[in-house]
């Protein structure tokens, strides 16, 4: 069966549980992305723009160092290579030209890392719309360099004081924003999450990561993974890649989420410690007290730090297509130092908490065959990780 | 027929529009605001809206985000709230409905939160973030407990679905004065007015308009066509201003009658 449903399920999952206000606007945009997806015209300039603008197709590089030293067999697809450094790109080029087919004037955003932020600042600059980022006060201070730069592209970036001051409100603000705007603003959306069709959108902009390295993998190994490892947040990453290879029964798909501060405190692991609920438009896992209150969370990775996720993810999860599991703060800079000493590649945070759990895997099964989603790069943590180190020295002059 | 219903009659015949008033429940307190409502009751509101908080209002600006918090920091929580309506059922004539988002009636179970709110004495539920595609199951289960769905009409609602919308609703219909979040604010009132007499022509329910309301004149101009307007964060935002003076509810009482004089 094809998924998700007219509805926008997945399963039990995903849905639109909107105000009214958005009841029209979220239906033309259904209507708009179906008729987008048969116009070739448009698909052949998205095209052009991913590989000529963006970067694709990305390598599926053969970690060797790193492979050696864990004793598997690591291929890393190459996200971070892309424009602006992360597999977001691949969104924001889609949806902007949506936003165009549309007719519509002003694009808002949602951001966590900046990641989002920026590779949607870019489009915008590029495509000539104006711009308005929504992001969390304690996100801007994280993630400084990219507020700089997508204040450099043109656009505007609201600090967002409610709540956590992180993505999860971030979104709030951004929903609020669209509410208030709706006849001539599209709210581009950064993971495969909202209201249908929302994760649909996503998805399908984002399956090219899963597309490019199925085809990649048969023609070095000429057989399938045994692994697809990506990070969740949203899940975008991790679905594009997933996505394509759904109909192979025997690749086994691992989400990593973020495990924080640890599973018994503070975290971001909503599949593996949420329970099913309603939040930005879906019904999906979420991190929740027995109320129904959405929880706090913490992430040292900025874009993973959000309660929810994609309602495809819930539906993975239910239907065992896919195993999710966390990994810690500790444990991600962990993984963040591994690749830059093994392969001289610096990871995004967000992807390093999935390198981390390569270590798990090369315990249960030696030699397997595993592609990693290397959904970013690791420019904009540096401040984070110096931090942390600076932490950890001083602890141990202590 | 329910009670929401048998007040518009009551108000149709004595020639007067409904004057509703949102609350949320444990805002500045939980004692605080029970003593609210029941001044309001006592001040001639026809009907009360009572807010369940929702931690992530995403349809709210900031003045019932602020109270939602500082309710959720009170503690409410649906053992808090229902015991709250249950104190208030013999002691306040205008019918309850409650304002939610479908977090918290989902956790609860969908069918205990509707048996709670009927043994609450409760008329009428509106759910924010529940719009008609989803709300089979709750409109069905509704009826079963004799409780009044109310969705919500905006004037981005193209015009047939807002009929659609309307043969739904029980009780009244909420028209939605502006696309945007709650918060006072200036609206063109005239086109809010054409809308709702387009409507009003396709359907026999109340129709009352909500959203910004925060002045004598919005009211006076806008139950020219509508059946009755509800006033939300201007209220809050007196409450929050003046909970502190010595004789608060008077004030209050004052204020909200301003708005019907
Ligand atoms: C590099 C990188 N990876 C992953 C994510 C998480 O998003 P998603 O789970 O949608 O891939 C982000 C979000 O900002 C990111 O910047």
């Amino acid at each position: 069966m094809r998924m998700p449903d007219k509805k926008g399920y997945f399963g039990d999952f995903g849905g639109r549980f909107i105000p009214e206000t958005l009841s029209f606007c979220l239906r033309e945009l259904e209507e708009s992305y179906f008729k987008f997806k048969k116009d070739k015209r448009s698909l052949r300039e998205l095209d052009f723009y991913l590989k000529e603008y963006a970067g694709r197709p990305t390598p599926l590089y053969f970690a060797g160092k790193l492979s050696e030293y864990l004793g598997i067999k690591v291929y890393l697809k190459r996200e971070d290579l892309l424009h602006t450094g992360a597999h977001k790109i691949n969104n924001t080029l889609g949806q902007i030209f949506l936003a165009r087919h549309m007719g519509k004037k002003r694009i808002i955003a949602e951001t966590g890392a900046g990641q989002h932020g920026v590779a949607t600042a870019t489009v915008a600059a590029r495509f000539g719309f104006k711009c308005d980022v929504y992001m969390g006060e304690e996100d801007m201070r994280r993630q400084k360099t990219n507020v700089f730069k997508m204040e450099i592209l043109g656009a505007n970036v609201f600090p967002v004081r409610s709540g956590s001051k992180t993505l999860k409100d971030a979104c709030n603000e951004a929903i609020r924003d669209w509410v208030t705007n709706v006849k001539d603003t599209y709210y581009l959306l950064g993971s495969v999450v909202g209201p249908h069709p929302y994760p649909l959108i996503v998805r399908d902009f984002q399956s090219v990561i899963g597309k490019e390295a199925r085809s990649q993998i048969i023609k070095k190994e000429n057989r399938l993974p045994d692994y697809l490892v990506a990070c969740v947040g949203g899940g975008s990453n991790a679905i594009g890649l997933f996505h394509p290879f759904f109909d192979d029964k025997k690749v086994k798909n691992i989400g990593v989420e973020a495990g924080g501060l640890g599973l018994s405190s503070l975290n971001c692991a909503s599949l593996i410690k949420g329970k099913v609920g309603i939040l930005h438009g879906a019904k999906s896992f979420l991190l929740q007290d027995e109320f129904g209150q959405i929880k706090a969370t913490h992430s040292i990775a900025a874009g993973l730090d959000y309660p929810g996720v994609g309602p495809e993810h819930s539906f993975y999860k239910r239907i065992k297509k896919a195993c999710y599991v966390a990994v810690s703060d500790k444990e991600a800079l962990h993984g963040f130092k591994m690749l830059s000493k093994l392969e001289g590649i610096i990871p995004a945070l967000e992807p390093s908490h999935a390198l981390y759990y390569l270590k798990k895997i090369a315990k249960k099964n030696k030699g397997s065959l595993v592609i990693l989603c290397l959904s970013g790069r690791g420019d904009k943590d540096l401040d984070i990780v110096r931090e942390k180190r600076g932490k950890i020295k001083d602890k141990d002059k202590g | 027929m329910g009670k929401i219903e048998n007040k518009f009659r009551e108000l149709k015949a004595k020639k007067k529009k409904a004057f509703i008033v949102y609350i949320p429940f444990g805002f500045p307190s939980i004692s605080l605001s029970g003593k609210i409502i029941t001044s309001l009751d006592k001040s001639g509101v026809d009907f009360i809206e009572v807010g369940f908080p929702f931690s992530d209002p995403l349809a709210d600006g900031t003045i019932i985000q602020k109270a939602t918090q500082i309710s959720l920091k009170n503690g409410v929580n649906p053992d808090y709230f229902f015991a709250g309506l249950e104190k208030l059922k013999s002691k306040v004539k205008a019918p309850l409905i409650i304002l939610t988002y479908y977090n918290p009636v989902y956790m609860l179970g969908l069918k205990k939160f509707l048996k709670k709110s009927k043994d609450a004495g409760v008329g009428g539920i509106m759910i924010v973030d529940l719009p008609i595609e989803e709300a089979g199951n709750y409109i069905k289960e509704a009826q079963k407990y004799e409780l009044d769905t109310i969705f919500f009409v905006t004037p981005a609602t193209e015009f047939e679905r807002a009929q659609k919308i309307m043969k739904l609703c029980r009780g009244f219909v909420y028209y939605v004065s502006v696309t945007g979040i709650t918060g006072p604010k200036d609206f063109f009132i005239k086109s809010v007015l054409e809308h709702i007499k387009r409507l009003k022509s396709c359907t026999d329910i109340a129709i009352c308009v909500g959203f910004g309301i925060h002045n004598r004149e919005q009211v006076r101009k806008l139950t020219k066509e509508s059946d009755g307007i509800i006033v939300g964060s201007a209220i809050v935002k007196y409450i929050d201003d003046h909970y502190q003076e010595k004789n608060f509810l008077n004030m209050l009482s004052t204020y909200v009658k301003g708005f019907q004089e």
